[in-house]
């Protein structure tokens, strides 16, 4: 395997410049070519939800890197449908060359074929790269009377029901956390789904609902309209130093919706690799992971070689989640 | 907002990227399949290396464009270019075949540039105000005006309501097929793979509507439409009168067309229909719309380009995107690094001020880059030869609906309800009502299941659904609109004249 | 009169197939919502299937009393119709074997070769199928060089 790529680069090199390569620079531009050599002209990027969400606005934080890095545009698609399904149950019928990539989501690709058959399961996914997660977090609006975590817990337990949650769609991130907090909490709160979050927080701004079950993106965005009660992190997310975790506050919630890239399965090993690295190399910029802060996301790093073992993990815990929520069977 | 930003917006370069965005926008939006969401992603990536109202200007031009591009398409194919030109059909395509195809393609442009012109005031004088109507209407207000549009049914199907009624309702099933948006369920697939991404609806639109037209034309000899004028004028005064004569029209479907671009759960599809519903409601009654009437073209027009305008206010003061576009160009903005919301206007308004001057430009531009384009679109399309014509509309068909999401399998869903279409057409049961449904069916819907939830959750089903003024008064005006056959009945039998006959 | 009475009623058996049709589709999906789960997935399905199945019988029931005035099939030549819609459907059946143009030309020789009324000329030969050609590669090129679309 190893000796194949070796060798291809080689040839690369041979034809390029070979005569004033001292073996030291060799190694260094192997590096180089390695990326250059997997993507011949533009990439086509499918997002398998349509555009202004989450996973379109990371992909084109992405695009301009990926430019800059790889000399390639990473034209953007949209293939929106089914939660994403639709997407992901064509992706393997892709071209498995390297010029088209599709994103990922979390937990998405685990609990849509859990449920039914819906045209691709988590194994037939090839993902190469998580790279970021956008933290649970429960909204209310600036002016809502609850101020905290407990206000909110209090008014459930006052009239159970009552109290409306807005959130993307069922049997998702946010319906997942929706029904994992009303455990912990021991309250009941009414979860109404929406397309998208976008959906979702025009109805908690416009006070169709009293708070919302989102993300940490949603007080990047909407800044001083909401107040963010809880976030779902290990340690608090830099861009809201006043926002405590649900850890600090008794609840062992942390989780969120992951996101990635995938391949086609026909992908070649190399070419996995080498789009693992090329993501990887994006998101180790400072200024990427500058702009991807900024934003309310979460920075991940999960390459082509732990995918496995970090798939494992989620798959355990989102399929446990979802079963004790009734969503599975 | 002062004359800086003016000036700023009328720098040559904005200049040419405004002329450019709308001379492409037109012409990408006046292929069915391109869609303005397709022409705007794929025209992100350019704006990068911009200012950011350079690369604001340039996306808001494209966009613009391309909604008046959607028209020519509609009155001269009978094949809405974009979604938003569906209720452009109604009357285009009955105006061109009876030869005034150049007619009707200048009225839309007068129509578009003037609708374009109200919306972008509306973001330039009224945008934090008006963004609250973005937050007002929630699930149950989506779901009055969805059952707004389809009551749109009732008038467009006059003598043969039940089988529009049995129309709507197929369309409102054939939304629902696939893989459900809010909820999990897998509906109406029948173990069939394809059938999980649903119905398209911009392949379904292409196929309803451009599969009959096609396979009509290649039946028989005759002509694709009626030429009377000479070939080359675009009659634009005729045109510029018959518009200055609905001024009223104009502008009240402008202002629903900003309203509705506003709402972030509608678009210009919606906007174009509830204005057309509108104007016919009012309509005088020697008014014959449906059959090429003007006074359809400017209404839709008219609303749909007043969208762009009206879709920029939320996106811009709340950073919730108005319109599908709005959400593309919101991305663009991010990267860009310019935050949204209330303070872009007062802190660093400049950059949306000049913006908001550029699109003005633009929209203005649109009007000779628009009769020019139009004049040329019309000659093309009536001096081509039917033989050529039909296969290459056909062919624009297979790659435009494969366009919008790589998928053939659309495709061949898209000739195959289209051919359906045909069938049906032929005794009596219109695509227009199936479109409808297929539109209206998930804002009915997920405004029905969201309403539903909070309305039991809060003890307060009845209140939720009748006890919210505006849902009041969008029932009102559909209790309108359902009742308008009626009154026009009695209004005919009381003074019948012969020309009126036809329509019982 | 006779002739006349006959497509009448053949109008009438056409409108009467489709509201049949649309019956069956009604049922089925009254069927299909009683296998969700989700009772939210259910409502709306399950509404629309009702109404139609009521507007379709009463369409019936309409024709019966009341046969309407629908055009029928109307002139024109039906190997057209069907040349037309055939090629283009084995086109995109084709497409993902034979890659884009070819299928693209399958699709644009049906169009042409139905909607072709006239004598074909040496002239109109070379023009029309020339044309073709030239319309063909000049939208692929648009559409996967300037537009990025992955074609087949």
């Amino acid at each position: 395997m190893f000796t194949k790529t070796f060798k291809s680069h080689f040839k690369k090199i041979n034809y390029r410049s070979f005569f004033s390569i001292s073996l030291t620079t060799l190694a260094a531009f192997t590096f180089a070519v390695t990326a250059q050599a997997q993507v011949n002209g533009p990439v086509n990027y499918v997002i398998p939800f349509g555009p202004g969400g989450e996973s379109d606005i990371s992909a084109r934080l992405q695009q301009p890197f990926f430019k800059e890095k790889f000399g390639q545009d990473l034209v953007i698609s949209y293939k929106p449908g089914g939660g994403g399904a639709v997407g992901w149950a064509s992706l393997n019928n892709l071209k498995g060359d390297g010029q088209t990539i599709m994103g990922v989501n979390l937990p998405h690709i685990i609990i849509k074929p859990a449920q039914k058959d819906v045209g691709f399961t988590t194994d037939n996914i090839t993902s190469f790269y998580m790279f970021h997660f956008t933290p649970d977090a429960l909204v209310v609006t600036a002016d809502s009377p609850y101020k905290s975590l407990q206000d909110l817990i209090d008014a459930a337990k006052k009239k159970p029901g009552a109290v409306t949650l807005s959130g993307s769609g069922k049997a998702s991130a946010n319906h997942l956390a929706q029904i994992k907090f009303d455990k912990m909490a021991g309250i009941k709160t009414t979860y109404v789904p929406f397309k998208g979050t976008g959906a979702a927080v025009t109805a908690l701004l416009g006070k169709q609902v009293k708070a919302e079950w989102g993300y940490t993106t949603v007080g990047a965005k909407q800044g001083k309209a909401v107040r963010l009660l809880a976030v779902a992190m290990e340690e608090r997310h830099p861009l809201f130093p006043n926002v405590p975790t649900f850890k600090e506050l008794g609840y062992d919630m942390v989780g969120g919706a992951y996101r990635g890239m995938a391949l086609p399965s026909s992908a070649s090993e190399s070419t996995r690799k080498a789009w693992s690295k090329m993501v990887g190399e994006i998101n180790n910029d400072p200024a990427f992971q500058k702009k991807m802060l900024d934003g309310g996301f979460a920075m991940l790093d999960i390459d082509y070689g732990n995918m496995d073992a970090f798939m494992k993990e989620r798959v355990k815990e989102y399929i446990s989640d979802a079963r004790a929520a009734g969503l599975i069977k | 907002m002062d004359a800086s930003n003016f000036l700023n917006a009328l720098t040559p370069f904005n200049m040419m990227l405004a002329l450019f965005g709308v001379v492409a926008g037109t012409v990408i939006g006046s292929i069915p399949g391109l869609t303005a969401t397709m022409a705007v992603a794929v025209l992100v990536p350019i704006t990068f290396s911009m200012e950011p109202a350079s690369a604001l200007i340039l996306l808001g031009a494209i966009y613009t464009g391309a909604i008046y591009g959607g028209a020519y398409a509609a009155i001269l194919l009978n094949t809405p270019g974009t979604p938003s030109a569906i209720a452009t059909t109604f009357d285009g395509y009955p105006m061109a075949k009876r030869g005034d195809g150049d007619l009707a393609v200048a009225i839309a442009c007068f129509a578009s540039v003037a609708g374009g012109l109200v919306g972008a005031l509306g973001l330039l004088f009224l945008a934090p105000p008006l963004s609250k109507v973005a937050l007002a209407f929630g699930p149950v207000e989506y779901f009055w005006l969805s059952i707004f549009g389809l009551s749109l049914i009732a008038s467009l199907s006059q003598g043969n309501l039940l089988k529009g009624l049995v129309g709507g309702a197929f369309g409102l099933i054939l939304s629902t097929v696939g893989i459900a948006e809010i909820s999990a369920d897998v509906r109406l697939t029948f173990g069939s793979q394809t059938m999980i991404a649903g119905f398209e609806v911009v392949g379904a639109l292409i196929g309803l509507y451009c599969i009959p037209v096609l396979i009509n034309l290649a039946a028989v000899p005759d002509r694709h439409l009626k030429v009377e004028s000479e070939v080359g004028s675009l009659r634009i005064l005729e045109a510029a009168k018959v518009t200055l004569k609905s001024k009223f029209n104009l502008i009240r479907s402008s202002v629903i067309g900003t309203v509705v671009g506003i709402l972030p759960g509608a678009g210009g599809s919606v906007a174009g229909l509830v204005a057309y519903s509108e104007a016919k409601r009012t309509a005088r009654p020697e008014q014959r719309f449906g059959e090429g009437e003007p006074d359809g073209i400017i209404a839709t027009e008219a609303s749909n380009n007043a969208t762009v305008g009206g879709g920029f206010i939320p996106t811009l003061v709340l950073g919730i995107p108005g319109t599908p576009p709005d959400a593309v160009i919101l991305g663009a903005l991010l990267i860009q690094g310019v935050r949204t919301g209330p303070t872009l206007f007062e802190g660093g308004g400049s950059i949306v001020y000049t913006f908001i001057y550029g699109l003005i430009i633009a929209t203005v531009l649109m009007l000779p880059t628009g009769l020019l384009i139009g004049r040329y679109a019309y000659k093309t399309i009536i001096t081509i030869p039917k033989a050529v014509l039909v296969p290459t509309v056909g062919f624009m068909t297979i790659i435009g609906t494969f366009a919008i999401r790589n998928s053939i399998s659309d495709v061949i869903i898209m000739i195959c309800l289209g051919v359906f279409g045909w069938l049906i057409s032929r005794f009596g049961f219109a695509a227009s009502p199936i479109v409808l449904g297929l539109i209206l069916g998930p804002i009915a819907e997920q405004g029905f299941v969201q309403s539903w939830i909070i309305g039991s959750a809060t003890d307060n089903l009845w209140g939720m659904f009748f006890g919210r003024p505006i849902s009041l008064v969008i029932v009102a005006f559909t209790i309108l609109s359902l009742t308008y056959p009626l009154i026009v009945k009695r209004r005919m039998q009381n003074k019948k004249s012969p020309t009126d006959l036809k329509a019982e | 009169m006779n002739e006349q009475l006959h497509t009448k009623n053949k109008k009438d058996i056409g409108s009467l197939i489709v509201a049949s049709f649309f019956i069956f589709v009604a049922v089925m999906t009254f069927y299909d919502t009683t296998q969700y789960s989700d009772l939210d997935s259910k409502v709306f399905p399950r509404a629309c299937a009702i109404v139609l199945l009521i507007f379709s019988v009463l369409t019936i029931v309409w024709e019966f009393t009341k046969p309407s005035s629908s055009e029928g099939f109307g002139n024109g030549y039906w190997w057209r119709r069907i040349v037309l819609v055939v090629t283009m459907l084995i086109a995109c059946v084709a497409m993902p074997y034979i890659t884009f143009l070819p299928a693209g030309m399958i699709a644009f020789a049906g169009g042409l070769i139905a909607a072709m009324h006239d004598r074909w000329s040496r002239r109109t030969l070379l023009l029309y199928w020339g044309s073709g050609l030239v319309i063909i590669i000049a939208f692929y090129a648009i559409f996967h060089y300037v537009l990025h679309v992955p074609l087949p």
